[in-house]
């Protein structure tokens, strides 16, 4: 595993966060609150779960992480980067140490598995021979190197969220954020997937995944942040589901 | 390397686009052939009646008929009076004989002998003078001065058609560039609707560019290219139709518009130029208009 995906440094806890958020607060124009003084620190290496009940703010939580909303208060750092002071230029070059995958797998389904890996490369501007070198690295990273030649219509949907999370890995990137990756997959499914990030998160990479899976997380005993209103009402380490939601 | 390897990236994804989208697209194709021939009409008239429009400007003249008669030292006074006169080239005299002569000669040259009747008899031209202008619009100087003459019968000067022929010129140019803009704006608003659907139909595709950190310009110009291509082609097949019904009009706008042979060849690539430079355009402002409010909303 460690040749097919170059491995970082484990950082100590107490490096530089890799993510974040000083008294971020996100509020739409209709007034609606999607995140009220939110302070989260999430250091290089970690694997963190996202939890919440629909409407919590977690996908506003991630949209501001990627830069595709602007918080309406607070500062937010991702990656070394404040995102308040990038200027619109600079948003690609963030989104490349952002790997993202998400629970309807968005691929291509007019490419294969190769051409969607691939995709990615081609249209940052990656050369050629670099492509060929690292799409069959990558397939056989999430297990997929016999697949590479099928479109997403003849993939069950583990093999969908493997092709998904190739993809998210094209540029080797600081942080992999999942939103909800387990919620179109069978229970056995949802493990291996599980199982993948916690090797991609071993190799170096954070992981931060958005879930409602109960028995994940009590599972995996990670850090929790859990969301509610729009609030950050719980920020735990190696902990459990908890019932409110 | 890189741009090579972006310009690459946005030419091909533009040639697949077009071809995604191929009803979509040959229509807006077919709608800029439609503006860039009746571009190709209107530039070809215009050209031809300003080539007219010259002709007559080198032969506006004045011609004054003289009264029978005239003392040589009153003639001289009038030819020295007006050859001063600003706008004005040359005046010569030109003696009933000559008037006479050209008289018999127009009519040979259309195939009949002038019949005087009786070939004794005493019938005479008018002496005149003409003038010629480097100033066309010195005539009506000239015309006023000599018709308060009396050493002059009569003046008869090309103004008038001058005046119509440019009449005529200024109607049609601006009827045809209005029939042009029209024109322009159903095939503008074709490319952006064309392009818009190709926008729209990649949706998922430009999401996924936007996630995994590919720049604007990426996203932005296989749809530019693509607009661009309807614009190219639509010049291309224009070009290839003006090219090739060219022998025959050629022939028909020296005799009708009096245009020079030689002008001929420069006009026809003065003519692609502008018609790739009009193809390309509407294809660029098109797509561009599509793109820009697309992305911008998208981001």
């Amino acid at each position: 595993m460690t040749s097919l995906l170059r491995r970082r440094a484990r950082p100590e806890t107490t490096d530089a966060p890799v993510i974040s958020m000083v008294d971020v607060g996100m509020t739409y124009p209709n007034g609606k609150v999607a995140l009220a003084d939110v302070n989260v620190r999430i250091p290089a290496g970690d694997f963190v779960f996202l939890v919440g009940p629909s409407g919590a703010g977690k996908s506003t939580f991630i949209r501001l992480l990627i830069r595709e909303q602007l918080p309406t208060s607070g500062v937010i750092q991702v990656a070394g980067r404040n995102l308040l002071r990038m200027r619109r230029g600079q948003v690609p070059a963030l989104r490349r140490r952002i790997g993202i995958v998400f629970q309807d797998f968005r691929l291509l389904p007019s490419k294969t598995v190769a051409e969607n890996v691939a995709f990615a490369l081609e249209v940052t501007g990656t050369p050629g021979s670099v492509i060929r070198q690292r799409v069959p690295t990558l397939l056989s990273l999430v297990g997929l190197h016999d697949h590479a030649h099928h479109l997403p219509t003849q993939l069950s949907g583990g093999e969908q969220q493997r092709t998904a999370i190739a993809r998210a890995l094209v540029h080797d990137p600081a942080i992999l954020i999942a939103d909800e990756p387990t919620g179109n997959l069978d229970p056995v499914t949802s493990w291996e997937i599980i199982q993948l990030l916690i090797q991609i998160n071993q190799l170096g990479t954070t992981v931060l995944m958005a879930t409602h899976n109960q028995e994940i997380v009590n599972a995996m005993r990670r850090r929790v942040l859990a969301l509610e209103n729009g609030h950050l009402i719980r920020d735990e380490a190696a902990a459990a589901y908890e019932r409110e939601y | 390397m890189s741009f090579l390897r972006f310009v690459g990236f946005s030419i091909v994804r533009a040639w697949q686009g077009f071809w995604r989208n191929a009803m979509m697209s040959l229509a807006a194709t077919a709608t800029v052939i439609l503006m860039l021939v009746l571009l190709s009409a209107l530039f070809i008239v215009i050209t031809g009646l300003n080539s007219g429009l010259e002709f007559i400007e080198s032969k506006v003249a004045v011609t004054a008929r003289l009264r029978d008669d005239l003392p040589l030292a009153a003639l001289t006074r009038l030819m020295d009076e007006v050859e001063e006169m600003p706008g004005v080239a040359s005046v010569d005299y030109v003696p009933p004989e000559e008037a006479m002569r050209r008289l018999e000669e127009s009519y040979r040259e259309i195939g009949r002998e002038l019949d005087l009747g009786d070939p004794d008899s005493n019938i005479t031209l008018f002496a005149s003078l003409e003038i010629s202008l480097t100033d066309p619009d010195a005539s009506s100087d000239v015309t006023a001065r000599l018709s308060n003459d009396p050493d002059v019968e009569r003046v008869l000067t090309k103004q008038a058609e001058y005046d119509t022929l440019l009449g005529v010129i200024n109607a049609i140019r601006t009827v045809g560039l209005v029939i042009v803009v029209l024109v322009g704006l159903v095939v503008l608003f074709m490319i952006i609707n064309t392009i818009r659907i190709a926008v729209y139909s990649r949706a998922n595709e430009i999401e996924i560019m936007r996630l995994v950190g590919a720049s604007d310009s990426f996203i932005r110009w296989p749809f530019l290219l693509e607009g661009i291509l309807c614009g190219l082609i639509g010049s291309i097949v224009t070009i290839l139709l003006v090219a090739g019904i060219w022998d025959p009009i050629q022939p028909a706008m020296v005799s009708i518009f009096q245009m020079p042979t030689a002008v001929s060849s420069r006009f026809l690539t003065t003519l692609s130029l502008l018609l790739l430079a009009a193809g390309l355009g509407i294809g660029a402002i098109g797509s561009w208009i599509s793109v820009r409010s697309y992305l911008a909303a998208a981001r």
